[in-house]
């Protein structure tokens, strides 16, 4: 059952929902617009393939899902997608993670090529690919994400290279609306630009803490893998809208069973004020810890204790933190 | 009216056996079971399902669109439990029809069907909440260890949870396993409720992971041609579509979950295959949400931070 607003509360306020079958509202100058929408089909899911030079995309890419929150009078535009965000799992690239079992694989696998002995074993590690194939192998160019090596024989074995936690730097994406359908002529009032910059001030956490009514509120997944039941791979965005302005989460929530967990938080707050240009606050937070780590800490080592990020958010330390502020020029 | 077939009705209505009840169940079933080989055969007509994940009112959407047990014949690739609220519902119903019409539903294991896997994704919690005791949970696992690992249509369809694996090429080193024990983390076994086709590998791959199988387009057909089999009918993989085929039709994915976790917006298939192995995809929707018993309700205001 999805969140409600309530429509008093928002005629109290001035607000007034978008209407139209469309999920948001309008506020103190804001429209806020969340659309959750089905995961990829198979075409799209090989177009964006294509597009960001992968084979490998999570299971479950809420591809047309967004959040969208746009300041009508300065064209401000900051949104949250899937795509952006894969991009920036594209650019990171992290190597791959190992899971637990991994060790007897390995152990499987020279198992396997004394079976076959029909194998040799290279490492490139420039690319740090492991490439076990018959000695009448001859390497491609390397497409994409994984080694092609053409052989002849079925047994062959390729070992695939990519990050498959699907981790993202991705903090939000933000634009200047041009469109005037969204109350603003970009021609008008010209272009101004904008960045985000490193700031001494923090976030009010204890003003957020505050029950203050919340005249709307949603949550859209972006994209989500369960990493062949190996843990857990979700990037969400959530947001909330009080009288006094609005806060938002995304979060990026990592967990390998038995390996690792990682939480990459970003919030945003912006309060609401009289003025052409709005004041957002960015706070990025990175947190990570293996589950060894953990257990030496005397937290459970168990995969089933972990399966709430707002639970274990305090037990990961903070690996970088800074935050932002919005700056125009 | 038998007990049995009143328990049926019961667990039809989505109402969970007493725990006494699901002990003698799971008896009966394990002594059903226990005489199934590792490749148990299946004649055909009958209708192949995909993982079902615990989403109980989508499992009757599909009965719906299937027809009736033992009406029809089915096959159920596994994955039985896990990630949806009704897992103890979907495989007891299941295991009731398997005792009460053996010869006309066949089970076999998925991935989920395991004592480890179970703990982390849902099914150990959900007994404990629904009996408040582990109980449940451990005669239901011990079960799952006599699950068969495949299945073999009228010689011609080879049906497998997972998928194969490079320690097998033929059918009989399946038959040789030794499946009554928890699933391994490596392995014959292992492989064929785990492993993947990926069509970035020819022959086979290793996942990123370090571990995990994947196989590409000329080890199915190699499988294919040494076993005499027209195709294989696997599921482990969600499908928007609910089906899809992979190397020349070489190999078919069945999924029968639709809005997967209840958030997806997939379509679920089933494959019917007539007397003739003539193919039929049943593609079907979720429950609508008002036949799924859960109240709705507002949720209170989130105060995030």
């Amino acid at each position: 059952m999805e969140w409600e607003s309530d429509v008093r509360e928002l005629k109290a306020v001035g607000a007034e929902a978008l209407g139209g079958g469309r999920v948001g509202l309008r506020i103190r100058g804001w429209e806020i617009e969340s659309s959750k929408r089905s995961i990829l089909t198979s075409s799209l899911v090989q177009q964006w393939e294509e597009k960001l030079q992968t084979s490998h995309l999570p299971e479950m890419v809420f591809g047309e899902s967004s959040l969208v929150l746009n300041h009508l009078s300065s064209g401000i535009k900051i949104y949250f997608n899937a795509f952006d965000a894969l991009c920036g799992w594209k650019q990171e690239g992290l190597p791959p993670v190992e899971v637990p079992a991994a060790a007897k694989w390995k152990f499987r696998r020279v198992h396997y090529d004394e079976r076959f002995s029909v194998f040799i074993r290279g490492k490139s590690s420039a690319e740090g690919i492991l490439i076990n194939a018959t000695s009448s192998i001859s390497l491609a160019i390397p497409p994409r994400d994984l080694f092609s090596i053409s052989c002849s024989k079925a047994t062959d074995e390729v070992i695939l290279d990519y990050d498959y936690t699907f981790t993202t730097p991705y903090c939000g994406s933000a634009g200047i609306e041009t469109n005037p359908e969204s109350g603003r002529g970009a021609s008008e009032e010209g272009s101004c630009s904008f960045h985000w910059e490193d700031c001494q001030e923090q976030i009010n956490m204890v003003a957020l803490a505050s029950k203050e009514p919340i005249l709307f509120y949603d949550e859209v997944i972006l994209y989500e893998d369960e990493l062949g039941d190996n843990g857990v791979s979700l990037l969400t965005a959530k947001v909330r809208v009080m009288p006094s302005g609005w806060y938002l989460l995304l979060r990026f929530w990592l967990r390998v069973d038995g390996v690792l967990m990682r939480l990459r938080d970003t919030r945003f707050h912006c309060t609401f004020r009289e003025s052409t240009e709005p004041i957002i606050l960015r706070e990025i937070c990175w947190r990570e810890d293996t589950f060894q780590a953990l257990s030496s800490k005397g937290y459970p080592s168990d995969s089933a204790a972990y399966s709430d990020p707002d639970v274990i958010r305090e037990r990961l330390p903070i690996i970088k933190r800074n935050t932002q502020k919005l700056s125009f020029t | 009216m038998s007990d049995l077939d009143r328990q049926i009705e019961q667990l039809k209505r989505c109402e969970p056996l007493k725990e006494s009840e699901v002990k003698a169940l799971c008896l009966k079933a394990m002594e059903i079971l226990v005489e199934e080989s590792n490749v148990q055969r299946v004649d055909a007509p009958v209708t192949i399902c995909g993982d079902i994940h615990g989403q109980f009112y989508d499992m009757k959407e599909l009965f719906k669109v299937g027809g009736d047990c033992p009406k029809t014949n089915y096959l159920f690739l596994g994955d039985f439990v896990d990630r949806g609220f009704y897992s103890v519902e979907t495989f007891l119903l299941l295991l009731a029809l398997k005792v009460r019409y053996p010869d006309r539903i066949t089970l076999i294991r998925g991935n989920h069907e395991s004592r480890q896997i179970t703990q982390v994704y849902g099914f150990y919690d959900e007994c404990l909440r629904k009996y408040g005791s582990v109980n449940v949970w451990r005669y239901c696992t011990d079960i799952f260890d006599y699950l068969s690992l495949s299945a073999l249509i009228e010689n011609k369809i080879f049906s497998v949870h997972g998928g194969l694996s490079p320690a097998i090429s033929t059918l009989d080193q399946i038959r040789t396993i030794d499946r009554k024990q928890e699933v391994p983390h490596d392995g014959a076994m292992c492989d064929l409720l785990w492993s993947d086709p990926d069509d970035t590998v020819d022959g086979w791959g290793l996942s990123p992971r370090g571990a995990g199988f994947l196989f590409g387009g000329s080890f199915v057909t190699s499988f294919n041609h040494s076993n005499n089999i027209d195709y294989i009918c696997r599921a482990h993989q969600l499908v928007m579509e609910g089906y899809k085929w992979m190397f020349n039709n070489q190999i078919v994915t069945v999924w029968s979950a639709p809005n997967y976790c209840y958030r997806c917006g997939n379509v679920a298939a089933i494959l019917e295959l007539d007397e003739n192995l003539e193919k039929r995809f049943r593609v079907f929707e979720a429950a609508p949400q008002e036949t799924r018993g859960a109240p709705a309700k507002k949720p209170p205001p989130d105060y995030f931070l």
